[in-house]
């Protein structure tokens, strides 16, 4: 995850980069080390560089690092990016093999040149040739961790998610502590509504990473994400299930920690608390007193989000007031 | 009960919901239509006036989605319009399916709104307009038929959806070549910076 200086930085050397005053290097050294997603303009900038055999001579050693990303730029835009076909005039795939063909010249029988070229076999589609490669290099190099997320990434890319949750549950059973694996689990639980293994996953990276105020948000929206379809699809049968109160209000628990974590500053955290307030309030009508809300925390959070959309988008202020009027936590 | 109604789809919703699953290419992105319901004797038709992109995250495709729908509910009743429909865009280029999650929010709007309307981006019919002057959305329709199951309806030659302003494909073209897409703003992205506006106002002066 990238800092706000950091990508300030980056979007101001975008856009120096974007209107011709110069820095592409410095911009790519950024991307590459940050790694955000912007394949278009890497793919734009590196391959101006290259085709230019002073600049490129300029590079040195560096020379070999900037095909490389290149390579994957292109295998992205290729890939994803409908809008390519419309703006770029260029023959992508053209690029592509270009680049894996110069690194694999260079440095013939490398691992890493291996792994471009099973990357560029998946950019065509070619899934089948693809394992095979990846099958091969795996045999010398067991422990490869890029290889195997670059399979289940082509499980990912043919819609077999549940291939995809399967080798990456093995992976983690390896790699356990790497938590852009139990991210990238988690999303895929989600996108199978299979909500409380996403939460699971979660749970391990709030360990790990206790203060990272996302994970609290993630953990808090899985535990409630359940529910609100339960609610929504029965909603004539008004479902008072024990286990819908407890997940709201572990829920709440922790957009309240989210929301501390980053200092009262979380939309996201801070709606999160109204919500689960109100559902809450819902939920324990007619319960005794002993049992319903008692702290100040909702009206904390709803005071704190009126205060700043008063600040900084003072015309959607109405709309927001009158939600928290109904939810009766403003007055 | 859809059989016998037409869909008509605005210039601004379109453009709007193209352009929003363009500047997220890589993921899922998804969002409210607005509209209303005109009766013109036997025949009714859903008009979708506008769209709300909604959001992009991978992680889930609801964050606060009952906050969006409280307040884009409230802001556009005094304007005479109410949510009609919802449109996903897959993360995957070639996935024409219409996924779980799609369909529960498509159930969602249809308790309020029995002839709520569902669109799918569909990449390839994107692509294919690109060579000829294709009058077509590019979008799939889908409506709840009786047996309370998401129906995909109309597709080649029926005439159940329909763009409102007959250039709307060419407008289409025009904004995507100039990279219109980096300036819309989606619920999600308000969320994160609440200057940000989710009406895009101004997108399209």
């Amino acid at each position: 995850m990238v800092g706000a200086e950091e990508a300030a930085r980056l979007d101001r050397l975008e856009i120096q980069v974007e209107n011709g005053g110069g820095g592409a290097w410095e911009y790519l050294c950024l991307v590459h080390k940050l790694k955000p997603r912007r394949s278009d303009k890497v793919l734009k900038h590196g391959l101006a560089i290259l085709n230019d055999p002073k600049a490129r001579s300029n590079l040195g050693g560096e020379e070999w690092t900037l095909y490389e990303q290149v390579a994957f730029a292109a295998f992205d835009c290729q890939q994803h990016n409908v809008a390519k076909v419309f703006s770029l005039s260029l023959p992508l795939p053209l690029h592509m093999c270009d680049c894996v063909a110069v690194l694999s010249k260079e440095f013939p029988g490398s691992l890493r040149v291996g792994r471009l070229e099973g990357m560029l076999l998946e950019a065509e589609n070619s899934w089948a040739e693809a394992e095979k490669v990846y099958a091969r290099l795996l045999e010398d190099n067991p422990l490869d961790q890029i290889i195997y997320k670059r399979k289940v990434a082509i499980a990912k890319a043919q819609g077999d998610l549940k291939v995809a949750v399967d080798f990456l549950n093995k992976y983690l059973e390896i790699f356990m502590s790497d938590h852009d694996a139990w991210r990238e689990l988690a999303e895929i639980y989600v996108s199978l509504q299979m909500y409380k293994q996403a939460a699971f996953c979660y749970e391990e990276l709030l360990l790990s990473q206790p203060t990272v105020s996302l994970y609290h948000l993630a953990y808090a929206e899985a535990s409630s994400l359940q529910l609100w379809f339960l609610l929504t699809a029965f909603i004539e049968q008004v479902l008072y299930t024990m286990g819908g109160l407890e997940n709201l209000l572990t829920a709440k628990k922790y957009y309240a920690s989210a929301t501390t974590l980053s200092g009262g500053k979380n939309t996201r955290a801070l709606y999160g608390i109204c919500l689960c307030s109100a559902a809450i309030s819902q939920l324990t009508k007619g319960r005794s007193k002993e049992e319903k809300e008692s702290s100040d925390l909702p009206s904390l959070a709803a005071e704190a989000l009126l205060r700043d959309y008063k600040y900084r988008a003072p015309k959607k202020l109405p709309l927001l007031n009158s939600m928290l009027k109904n939810m009766k936590l403003s007055s | 009960m859809a059989a016998d109604c037409c869909y008509e789809v605005s210039q601004i919703a379109y453009v709007k919901l193209v352009l929003h699953a363009l500047k997220h290419p890589s993921s899922a992105v998804n969002g409210l239509l607005l509209g209303r319901l005109r009766q013109d004797g036997s025949t009714a038709t859903v008009e979708v006036a506008d769209a709300v992109p909604l959001s992009h995250a991978q992680i889930g495709l609801l964050p606060a989605l009952e906050i969006a729908l409280i307040q884009i509910e409230e802001h556009f009743e005094a304007e005479g319009l109410s949510v009609v429909g919802y449109y996903h865009a897959n993360e995957r280029h070639n996935d024409l399916e219409l996924g779980n999650a799609a369909k529960k929010i498509g159930d969602h709007i249809f308790r309020f709104f029995p002839r709520a309307a569902v669109l799918l981006l569909d990449n390839n019919k994107l692509q294919k307009l690109k060579t000829g002057k294709g009058r077509d959305p590019a979008v799939q329709l889908y409506t709840r038929d009786s047996s309370r199951s998401w129906r995909q309806t109309g597709s080649d030659g029926s005439n159940q959806l329909t763009l409102k302003e007959p250039a709307a494909n060419i407008v289409l073209f025009d904004y995507i070549s100039s990279e219109k897409w980096q300036q819309i703003v989606d619920f999600d992205d308000h969320l994160d910076d609440i200057s940000k506006d989710w009406l895009n106002p101004g997108l399209f002066d």
